[in-house]
């Protein structure tokens, strides 16, 4: 998704000359071996979806944190503040490990589902990102039966062209 | 084409042109090769100065592809004296 755009630009070595007006030309330099390898170690699925799905974890527990501390508790008049504390930590734990798995298996299953495409069709498309946000949105409401499914599939696809639309434009 | 070890009979010069032969060769495969599967694999609205994956998978296998068939045609030149009409 947007993780294989943000990667190749952190790479991306622009030399000065594209962005300033001094007209300041760095030489031609062939890849060094470093450089090469690096390159095939990011190109291998199983790497990309794991630092993905390590990625959507993360930022799950961030999210689910934060959702956790608004969450009220039920029966605030009788408790304490000891006890609204206590409560409004354990929501927040709780809240924040559920939301870590639920987005770190789908950036995983994104970014493996992507990355398995595009080799397969050796071209850079938004076919690709199409794919995957279906068979993403696909597996994660499969559970509601076909008709939640192709919705599902659908909506995140959609979602994720909208994603890397606006990643494309801002790089 | 690929005279690797010249018998002592042959002179120097004979020698220098087989091996002129044979770099125009190399350097005018190099050279189609890299034509080739750039003009197919790469697409020209250059949106970024990396290759991506699509693009590296396309060149791995349009350049094992372009050998292959230089090999195969390669072989059979050299097998064959007249052409198989």
């Amino acid at each position: 998704m947007a993780a294989s755009n943000s990667e190749n630009d952190s790479k991306n070595e622009i030399p000065s000359s594209s962005e300033a007006e001094q007209p300041q030309f760095q030489a031609i330099r062939m890849p060094t071996m470093e450089e090469i390898r690096a390159q095939e170690v990011w190109n291998n699925c199983a790497v990309r979806s794991v630092v993905s799905g390590v990625m959507g974890g993360g930022l799950g527990f961030f999210m689910g944190m934060f959702l956790g501390a608004l969450d009220n508790p039920i029966m605030q008049d009788e408790m304490t503040g000891r006890q609204q504390f206590v409560y409004n930590v354990k929501q927040m734990g709780r809240r924040s490990l559920s939301s870590a798995k639920a987005f770190a298996v789908m950036g995983l299953v994104f970014s493996a589902v992507e990355c398995v495409v595009e080799k397969a069709r050796a071209k850079h498309d938004t076919t690709n990102t199409v794919v995957a946000g279906c068979v993403t949105g696909g597996t994660m409401s499969a559970r509601g039966g076909p008709k939640a499914a192709c919705a599902g599939c659908a909506g995140f696809a959609a979602f994720s062209v909208l994603i890397e639309k606006f990643f494309d434009r801002h790089t | 084409m690929a005279a690797n070890n010249t018998p002592a009979g042959i002179n120097k010069e004979q020698a220098f042109g087989m091996a002129e032969t044979e770099m125009e060769y190399r350097v005018e495969l190099f050279n189609r090769l890299t034509q080739t599967c750039f003009n197919k694999c790469v697409d020209k609205r250059y949106k970024e100065s990396e290759l991506n994956m699509g693009e590296n998978t396309c060149i791995d296998r349009c350049v094992s592809k372009y050998w292959q068939v230089n090999g195969i045609i390669g072989q059979m030149l050299n097998a064959g004296g007249q052409p198989p009409m």
